[in-house]
């Protein structure tokens, strides 16, 4: 370890005494005002404009991070925090919804492969990433199931105008943390190609070392990205792109004080074919195909190295769509038309299930004056297992003048059942509880009673009508202000939460362990306020700040808040508690804020970037019984996380880069097992 | 003589009604009923869960004696997380370690911090223990207890207090407080010799007032 810290030590003060002669400033200044994004409004539109909160990322602001993977750079964002759910799989909750309730994209085009609902963002890396576009709020409008947080879109690099350039790039971190980035990008008249690679590997982390098990295991996973492009004409453009991933990891259990050793496979491919025809200056149209499969395979021996368990998932998504643009003077109308074809087996499944659905949606941007954009549409589903959703959204958005706009947008949103609360079928094998899916509780209900396994149902439940999708309704309101070297960017939301899908026992079996199925129970809301500014006191020297504040809250408890209002003190004797001591859901902290300071010296080519980020309170679990998240619960500390890069370029194309996550090691192993501690790392790139 | 009389009896009079305060509007009080606490009530059990059905004896306890009991009068016993209530039938006329009903004891549960309990339940709302049924609920809302599947903690409801109409027809409530020896604020489950100890308050009204 300290011959790691000398080494980076070194490593810094090398690049410091390479100071060059003043040169051109080759590090860009941070101007975003006219960038333009296209995951919010499926068209072009610059983000200042926008009637509904976007945050972009920049390749810019990604390289001088240092990050490596999805997860890291999105965790790093106001109003993203990245949460481990109760089975331990990390992702992202935006606006207080869960990891579930958010779409991620690349190149406009969904991954598959929840575990429980969660997406692993690891599996992405930020090596070849051109921009990340983030939209906040209800987005089913457009982009259907699961888009109920909101979209996240991560657009790759891609060829523009003739060129032949990429780059290389070495990482090493604490962990025995390997990444290997090498991405090309070539464009010849009406050809085009890009390759991007990249290899990963880390040892994982322990926190305990006294138990046998480590918080991560050691695993590896590569990155495929091959992209080829062909001009027909300047209007009619081919896209095919491919993604192929694949990871190993140990996979190591402890059951019963023996230790079983394995592996856990994932295996990820991306098919994306897209047609960009320009039928002529007012209409424009897109046809894309895209398939995608997503396997993970893993097992566990035991000691005498025989197999004691094995786990498979195997998911297919197939999906075509068309969709048109039409100008009409300064409006444009899209439509869009496909279908989703989506295929699950897995163990606990009795047999491979499918999922066939058709949508259509259409939005119209309408601009009357250069002052006032509103956005209307909606988009309309029909699936086979669920009833038909219907989605609208209206978004307004009025420029003031060219410093001041003012933005309001309300949404509906929905996530569909997914393949597990419909199919699921697992009895677990030491403790003998069961968890049905919703479809197929019934029949095997009955065949449990047959067996005379069953010692009795809970009344009332009935599995006659279909599940009902998760629902909600969002409203966001804000506005944005940009005055000489300020700019600040507020917006403020509300989330009705409708018809949330959770688990509910439904029989008891003869040996005393429930039977569980899933079915739509509660109403959550969530509300806050997200700021962010950025002020240039200098242009080499920026600061932004960012803050939210969330609230998140059941309102079946407060409508039942008899059923909670009782806990019992450290002397064991009932208290009373009030409906105004209910704190609110899980994992949610009332207040994060981050502080980024960017500080470049051009004399030197040195960029150093510090960021500090701040998470409140927040709990994970009932402690004191009452089945509900209340004051008096044993909470996790607040705490700070510090992250510094500092990056240098030794010529034009050299780039050397070291720095710290968690500079000052912060961690809590009991509380929060998805903090690993400081991470030291230096990276080298070449761009050529 | 007379009239020392009429003097004294004039006099106890007065004293008489002196002392007779105008409390009309107030109720006679009762006598104050105390809060007892019972702890590590033990409540063995053999088998049970993944082994079989349970079975051993029931060990029964007694409101007014205020001790376990191995006479037929008792007002509810305990065995494992199963308590019974001394009224109705054997929940199981085969368990030779479940004790026949001697009385016609039954409960009723009330939710309320157990000093706000004072009133009596209505009578419809006491139950008996029946074949196949407990009169105290073995899960749902009512049940005595949670069971913590990620901590594996049995804890007592905080809140419920349940008012017994003892085997004589005495009126008692009782408010559960741990099931583990000693009472300790976060118990440890992995200790299974220090589970199945009832620690709980009860308060027992002898007289034949409908208020505690």
């Amino acid at each position: 370890m300290k011959i790691k810290i000398t080494l980076f030590a070194l490593f810094f003060f090398f690049q410091i005494s390479f100071a060059q002669e003043i040169q051109k400033d080759s590090i860009s200044a941070n101007e975003l005002s006219e960038v333009t994004v296209t995951t919010a409004t499926r068209t072009e539109r610059v983000v200042s404009s926008l009637p509904f909160p976007v945050t972009i990322i920049t390749s810019e602001a990604i390289i001088k991070s240092g990050v490596t993977r999805l997860n890291e750079i999105l965790n790093e964002q106001t109003g993203i925090i990245l949460i481990p759910d109760e089975s331990g799989f990390e992702g992202i909750q935006m606006q207080g919804l869960d990891a579930a309730y958010t779409m991620i994209l690349i190149d406009g085009v969904p991954l598959v492969g929840r575990t429980s609902g969660v997406l692993d963002l690891s599996r992405v890396s930020v090596g070849n990433i051109e921009r990340i576009e983030i939209v906040k709020g209800a987005s089913s409008a457009l982009y259907g199931s699961e888009a109920m947080g909101g979209v996240i879109n991560v657009i790759t690099k891609k060829p523009t105008g003739d060129m032949f350039s990429g780059s290389l790039s070495y990482r090493y971190a604490t962990f025995n943390t390997n990444d290997v980035n090498a991405n090309v990008l070539w464009k010849k008249k009406k050809f085009g190609a890009n390759l991007f690679t990249n290899f990963y590997s880390s040892d994982g982390y322990d926190l305990d070392k006294s138990t046998s098990l480590k918080n991560v295991e050691g695993y590896y996973n590569t990155t495929i990205q091959p992209k080829l492009y062909y001009d027909f004409s300047e209007n009619l453009k081919l896209i095919v792109s491919n993604r192929f991933f694949n990871q190993k990891a140990d996979n190591v259990a402890e059951i019963e004080s023996e230790i079983y050793i394995g592996e856990a496979k994932e295996n990820e491919w991306n098919s994306q074919i897209k047609l960009e025809h320009k039928w002529n200056s007012k209409v424009y149209s897109e046809y894309e195909l895209y398939t995608t499969n997503y396997k993970n395979d893993s097992f566990l021996k035991d000691e005498s190295n025989v197999l004691f368990e094995q786990a498979y998932y195997d998911q297919w998504l197939f999906r075509p769509e068309i969709r048109t643009t039409f100008s009409i003077k300064n409006d444009k109308l899209t439509t869009g038309v496909g279908l989703n074809y989506e295929t699950l087996d897995r163990t606990y499944f009795d047999s491979n299930v499918n999922f066939n659905s058709q949508y259509v949606f259409v939005q119209y941007d309408y601009n009357p004056s250069g002052k006032l954009n509103i956005l209307a549409g909606f988009r309309y589903d029909n699936h086979s297992e669920y009833a038909s959703q219907f989605s609208p959204k209206l978004a307004v958005n009025y420029k003031f003048n060219n410093n001041f706009s003012l933005k309001s947008s309300i949404g509906y949103g929905y996530k569909a059942p997914d393949f597990r609360q419909l199919f699921f079928d697992f009895t677990n094998p030491s403790v003998g509880y069961t968890v049905l899916g919703y479809n197929v509780a019934e029949d095997r209900l009955n065949e449990f009673e047959e067996q005379d396994q069953l010692l009795s149902r809970v009344a009332g439940i009935s599995f006659e009508k279909p599940l009902e999708a998760e629902s909600s309704i969002n409203f966001n309101f804000g506005g944005f202000y940009k005055k000489n070297k300020l700019k600040i960017d507020v917006n403020a939301f509300y989330n009705l939460i409708d018809n949330l899908i959770d688990t509910q026992a439904v029989a008891q079996k003869i040996n005393g362990q429930n039977i569980f199925s899933y079915t739509n129970f509660d109403k959550i809301f969530t509300y806050g306020v997200e700021f962010n500014s950025t002020y240039s006191f200098t242009k080499e020297f920026v600061v932004s700040l960012g803050y939210q504040y969330l609230i998140a809250k059941d309102k079946s408890v407060l409508d039942n808040f008899g059923e909670h209002q009782y806990i019992r003190n450290s002397q064991l004797q009932t208290v009373e508690i009030s409906k105004s001591d209910y704190f609110g859901l899980y994992n949610r902290s009332k207040h994060t804020a981050n502080i980024k300071f960017a500080y470049t010296i051009p004399k030197i080519k040195t960029d150093i970037n510090l960021r500090v980020f701040y998470r409140s309170k927040y709990g994970m679990f009932d402690t004191n019984n009452n089945n509900i998240l209340d004051k008096y619960d044993k909470f996790v500390n607040d705490y700070f996380l510090t992250n510094l890069s500092i990056s240098k370029y030794i010529t034009d194309k050299l780039l050397l880069q070291s720095g710290a996550n968690n500079l000052f090691d912060y961690k809590e192993p009991t509380q929060i097992p998805n903090l690993a501690g400081r991470q030291l790392f230096a990276r080298i790139q070449y761009n050529f | 003589m007379k009239t020392n009389f009429l003097k004294l009896s004039l006099l106890a009079l007065v004293i008489f009604t002196a002392s007779c305060s105008s409390d009309d509007d107030k109720n006679t009080t009762p006598p104050v009923v105390v809060t007892t606490k019972v702890s590590d009530l033990p409540a063995p059990q053999t088998g049970g869960g993944q082994a079989g059905p349970a079975s051993g004896e029931f060990t029964k306890f007694s409101f007014s004696e205020n001790k376990i009991v191995t006479t037929d009068k008792w007002d509810i016993a305990f065995r494992g997380t199963v308590i019974i209530v001394n009224g109705g039938a054997k929940y199981n006329a085969a368990d030779t370690g479940e004790p026949a009903r001697t009385g016609s004891g039954s409960v009723s549960i009330v939710s309320g911090a157990f000093a706000s309990v004072t009133a009596f339940p209505a009578a419809s709302t006491f139950a008996q223990d029946a074949a196949s049924a407990y009169a105290f609920p073995a899960s749902g809302a009512n049940a005595w207890y949670d069971y913590n599947g990620l901590t594996h903690v049995i804890s007592a409801k905080a809140g419920k207090v349940f008012v017994v109409k003892t085997h004589d027809g005495k009126y008692a409530k009782f408010e559960i407080l741990s099931y583990y020896k000693g009472a300790p604020a976060n118990p440890d489950p992995s200790k299974t010799e220090d589970t199945r100890f009832y620690t709980f308050n009860f308060a027992y009204q002898a007289n034949s007032t409908t208020t505690f």
